[in-house]
């Protein structure tokens, strides 16, 4: 009862720093929105263009919003010891990473969802394709939530070169890419791919709050 | 026996003694292979642009060896704690980079004027092009940290999460419909090319395996002098 009880403490405070910090939130939002409009006055406003590169753009321009916030992950936590708290309070550093992926998923990743029908409505989306990008977004952005982590993790330490993060983020993303966007061209075995994307998302699941919580635990030793 | 796999200090006794011989079996067999090359027939079809495969096959082969080294020593290296593995993928990285330059330069180059085109969104050339990019990043993260330790255990981890690439890489051709060609040579039993290819293309892959060898036996005694300096 007492570890439900610190999981429900944890989710508690994050929700009240998301609540502080609603307009950094709120900046990736706009950001995402902006560059759609830079991309639509780069291309110009054909219709038919718009919306066979739509949804390969908002895909795109998702990932690198996500990206814009991957800073501060671990970093504040880290920097002001609540993440030697947290473990001192009998929570593995494994665990930490595992809810703090959630809270990312939760209060960082889903407010998107609700941008992205506005989104496609400026490509002229079909309906069936809001639907399956909403849907595929829900387990996509779980991936993303565990690149992040990892990133982040890994740039506990690094003082010189931050965006190198970024591009790992960008480099194991390709995978989600490549099945989330193809999703629709391929719509007789959407099953199949939906599958894959599930499968891909349970491995990073898996692996992320593992190799997050090594980095953690090796940048506290050599703070 | 096989101690100067892992130990630098017998590393460094065993490369001593082989060193000069084995740059003047490189030089011969370099000069061999040259000379078999340019004896070599032209293809009935490709004319002379054929003899772009002499280079671009060998340094896609030792593009993926190299890569396929510094996965088996960050494994060895992370499991067993044997400091060796992580001198090694700092040292040879950017070999890797440089034949996967070459190939890709060469491909780009070969394809030009048999596909009519540089390059083309294909299985086999994309996820080659993600390897060059790994590489980078494997050159870029041994600039990024300060502290030694965090450095090479988070590049040994990267290395091992992007090998996930090598089988696509081999596989690529097999899985997808490319314009890449299949394997030819690695169908042991019947190599679909004539023996008076095969022949200089095996000799050049012998030479180009020699020459990544030794500036490899150069780059890791740079790199331990370095460490001891340091230490």
């Amino acid at each position: 009862m007492l570890f439900v009880k610190k999981i429900f403490l944890f989710f508690k405070r994050e929700s009240k720093l998301f609540h502080n910090n609603i307009v950094d939130l709120l900046s990736n939002i706009i950001f995402f929105f902006l560059s759609i409009f830079v991309f639509v006055f780069a291309l110009g406003t054909d219709e038919q263009l718009l919306r066979s590169i739509g949804l390969g753009i908002i895909w795109s321009l998702l990932l690198f919003s996500s990206t814009l916030s991957l800073r501060k992950f671990y970093e504040d936590d880290f920097n002001n010891g609540v993440l030697i708290i947290f473990h001192m309070s009998g929570i593995s550093y494994e665990f930490i990473a595992f809810l703090k992926i959630i809270s990312h998923f939760l209060f960082v990743q889903m407010p998107f969802l609700i941008s992205l029908p506005i989104a496609s409505i400026f490509f002229n989306l079909p309906i069936i394709e809001v639907y399956n990008l909403i849907l595929t977004f829900i387990i996509g952005s779980l991936i993303l939530s565990c690149l992040g982590s990892i990133s982040a993790s890994m740039n506990l330490l690094n003082k010189t070169n931050f965006s190198i993060g970024s591009i790992l983020v960008l480099l194991f993303s390709i995978p989600l890419i490549i099945f989330s966007v193809g999703i629709n061209e391929y719509e007789n075995n959407f099953y199949s791919l939906f599958n894959l994307l599930l499968g891909i998302a349970l491995i990073f699941l898996g692996i992320s709050p593992w190799s997050s919580g090594a980095f953690i635990k090796l940048a506290l030793k050599n703070k | 026996m096989f101690k100067f796999l892992l130990n630098p200090n017998s590393f460094n006794k065993f490369s001593d003694t082989i060193f000069k011989p084995l740059v003047a079996i490189t030089s011969i067999i370099l000069v061999t292979g040259l000379i078999l090359v340019y004896r070599s027939p032209l293809d009935y079809q490709q004319g002379l642009t054929v003899k772009i495969m002499y280079i671009h096959v060998p340094s896609a082969w030792l593009a993926l060896l190299t890569y396929a080294i510094m996965t088996i020593y960050s494994i060895i290296s992370l499991a067993f704690k044997i400091p060796f593995g992580f001198i090694i993928n700092k040292a040879i990285a950017p070999i890797g980079t440089v034949f996967t330059v070459l190939c890709l330069l060469s491909g780009s180059l070969w394809g030009k004027p048999m596909w009519g085109t540089w390059w083309v969104w294909d299985a086999r050339l994309t996820s080659v092009a993600i390897l060059l990019i790994i590489y980078v990043i494997i050159i870029f993260l041994n600039q990024t940290f300060e502290n030694r330790e965090v450095r090479e255990k988070t590049i040994a981890i990267f290395i091992l999460i992007g090998s996930i690439n090598l089988p696509i890489i081999k596989f690529s051709v097999d899985w997808w419909n490319t314009l890449h060609q299949p394997a030819s040579v690695s169908k042991l039993s019947s190599p679909s090319i004539d023996i008076s290819m095969l022949q200089p293309l095996l000799v050049m892959t012998v030479a180009f395996s020699l020459v990544g060898l030794i500036i490899a036996i150069l780059r890791i005694k740079v790199e331990i002098l370095t460490r001891k300096n340091y230490l």
